[in-house]
């Protein structure tokens, strides 16, 4: 009742009057013959009577109206997850309130929009969630792909590019986005790599093909590649396929083949290493048989006889006996050369001086110098030279460039070896004036098995001498070697060493 | 009268070994370091037989063989027979054949073989 406000029971008590007011005038003609105390008595009783039956009226009103308020407020003020319950909820109303039934068939109504919209609300949720996933999966699957140094090439089941990473672009020269639904056969020439990607495409089955090929490089090269093309079957040629078989025989003949994805290593240097090593095997062979044939035939005539004097004998021994160091002394350096690449050599290096070192090669040389009346000639630096060298590799280099110039240099020659400080560095050289080098074989010197075929009969080499030196100089001690010739003049071979003092 | 022989090798000691087996066999040898002085050998004064290494400077066994069958062209061809440290990577017989070489000795070889070679050549040559 404290709800009802001001205006309401001013309503109230108007009508009430009014009424008792209609009431008194309607009944005068019967009225009249009362007593003015009973008239009074009867008009203040019917109004009273009156007054409180509107009252009641309008007090019951005004409650369900209240209630009905309270309960649609109720149906409002529910908190979303309310709406989850499939159940509808209960309307807090008197079973003889006049709206129970509306509203009760509203709440179920609102209920029911409110469950539906709820449910949407979470689908859609959900399906933004899936979609952020999968965004990101894309996201990192492209950035996977563009990271990737080999070139992948997607193309679908017409032959049309869909995807390509960088490496890709740049190998065959094409824009991904310019070039995306192009016909790969558009994008390449390479026969080859089409008939793979033809036949990995036409293949009924799932198939992984592999094949090297040999495509251009970004010099123009020719590059080998090892292409691996994977086919698969996209949603679009599933649903075609599916179509097809459904509608039998209408769409048959135009059923897709496959898409494929084609990934591309460049092999060239493994190639190039297999070449180098069936090369390298082959020279070692040939080198080796030179002496050995050498040994075998001059092993023959002494068995068969064919020396009949002691001369003759010791002629044929000294060239089984020198034959044999040759053989001998390839194989040392070709074990050499093999230990050192591979890494199996330790190597100690401790800073010294190379001086000494050169000093010991010079004594080592020496006598075979001499033996070939050859002016062996040490002009060292008085300088105290600091490298930080493994002494016996060190020694090594040094003495086969010695030796070498030793072969090559005519009796009556001469021989310098020469050290000296070039600012940061120590540097020593061999001088010769020897046979001396065209401009096309100092570039080959260093190359193993390689010899100057028209001074082979001066000297019995390996052919590994020099680039055993440029291996234990340039890979093992980080120097530099370089030679420097005139045909028919002389050669020098110059090494340049890190100072043991500059690397402190 | 001897059959004069030409050996070539830039091996010295294998054309020493070979020309001293020859000789001893009873043949007429003349020695070559290089495909370039063998060829002079060969102008100036056409020998009844040729032995030639294959690698070798100036000029390599097959440069010689051709020079020599395209001097040879209207005459009987002289029999020829090579000597080589490659003998397992040659495909020999086609070779042999394409170049009409008696018999490819792979190194190491038989000085012995040789001359039985060169007698088998030079007796089929005659009948």
């Amino acid at each position: 009742m404290n709800r009802c406000g001001v205006p309401f029971w001013l309503a109230v008590c108007s009508l009430a009057l009014s009424l008792a007011a209609a009431v008194s005038w309607l009944a005068q003609p019967w009225t009249g013959s009362l007593s003015p105390q009973l008239s009074a008595l009867l008009y203040g009783g019917t109004t009273a009577l009156a007054l409180i039956a509107v009252t009641r009226i309008c007090v019951r009103w005004r409650r369900q109206l209240a209630q009905g308020k309270h309960a649609i407020q109720g149906l409002l003020a529910r908190p979303e997850h309310d709406f989850q319950d499939e159940k509808p909820p209960t309307i807090s109303l008197p079973a003889d309130h006049p709206w129970r039934d509306v509203l009760m068939h509203v709440a179920e109504r609102y209920h029911s929009l409110a469950h539906r919209l709820q449910e949407s609300e979470d689908a859609r949720a959900a399906l933004q969630a899936q979609l952020r996933k999968q965004a990101a999966e894309h996201e990192r699957a492209s950035l996977v792909l563009s990271s990737l140094n080999v070139p992948v090439l997607v193309v679908d089941e017409y032959g049309e590019l869909v995807q390509a990473n960088p490496s890709a672009e740049r190998l065959f020269n094409f824009n991904a986005d310019e070039a995306y639904r192009r016909a790969i056969k558009n994008i390449t020439r390479c026969e080859q790599l089409l008939d793979l990607l033809n036949d990995t495409q036409r293949r009924k089955s799932h198939t992984t093909r592999q094949e090297e090929i040999q495509l251009p490089g970004p010099d123009g090269m020719p590059r080998w590649h090892e292409v691996t093309a994977c086919s698969f079957t996209s949603e679009a040629a599933k649903e075609a396929e599916a179509l097809a078989a459904s509608d039998s025989g209408v769409l048959a003949h135009s059923q897709p083949s496959q898409g494929a994805v084609v990934v591309l290593r460049d092999i060239t240097s493994q190639k190039a290493a297999q070449q180098r090593y069936a090369e390298f095997v082959s020279a070692v062979s040939h080198e080796m048989k030179t002496p050995l044939a050498s040994i075998k035939a001059y092993v023959e005539l002494l068995v068969d006889g064919d020396a009949e004097d002691d001369e003759t004998r010791e002629e044929f021994l000294n060239v089984i006996n020198s034959q044999t160091d040759r053989l001998h002394r390839l194989i040392d350096n070709v074990l050499n050369l093999a230990r050192i690449e591979s890494g199996v050599v330790e190597i100690h290096k401790v800073s010294q001086p190379l001086n000494s070192i050169l000093t010991e090669a010079y004594e080592t040389v020496k006598p075979a110098a001499e033996a070939k009346n050859i002016t062996l000639v040490s002009a060292l630096s008085p300088l105290y030279l600091p490298v930080l060298a493994d002494h016996d590799q060190m020694l090594q280099a040094a003495i086969n460039l010695l030796s070498n110039a030793v072969k090559y240099t005519p009796e009556g020659g001469t021989i310098t070896l020469r050290s000296r400080d070039l600012d940061g560095q120590v540097q020593f050289e061999v001088e010769d004036t020897g046979v001396g080098l065209s401009p096309e074989n100092c570039e080959r010197i260093f190359d193993r098995f390689y010899r100057v075929k028209k001074d082979t009969h001066m000297a019995s080499g390996t052919g590994l001498g020099l680039p055993l030196a440029k291996t234990i100089v340039e890979d093992m001690h980080g120097g530099r070697i370089s030679v420097r010739s005139t045909l028919g003049e002389g050669s020098t071979f110059i090494v340049t060493l890190p100072s043991a003092a500059e690397l402190g | 009268m001897s059959y004069d022989i030409l050996i070539c090798d830039d091996e010295l000691h294998i054309l020493r070994a070979v020309e001293f087996k020859l000789k001893r066999a009873g043949y007429s040898v003349r020695c070559a370091e290089d495909g370039g002085k063998a060829w002079e050998a060969f102008q100036a004064q056409r020998p009844d037989m040729l032995i030639t290494d294959l690698q070798m400077p100036v000029m390599n066994g097959f440069e010689l063989i051709e020079r020599v069958r395209q001097a040879d062209e209207g005459k009987p061809s002289i029999p020829i027979v090579m000597l080589t440290a490659k003998g397992y990577e040659m495909a020999c017989r086609e070779l042999a054949e394409q170049w009409g070489i008696q018999a490819i000795l792979a190194k190491p070889f038989s000085p012995r073989e040789v001359v039985e070679q060169v007698q088998a050549a030079l007796a089929a040559q005659v009948s």
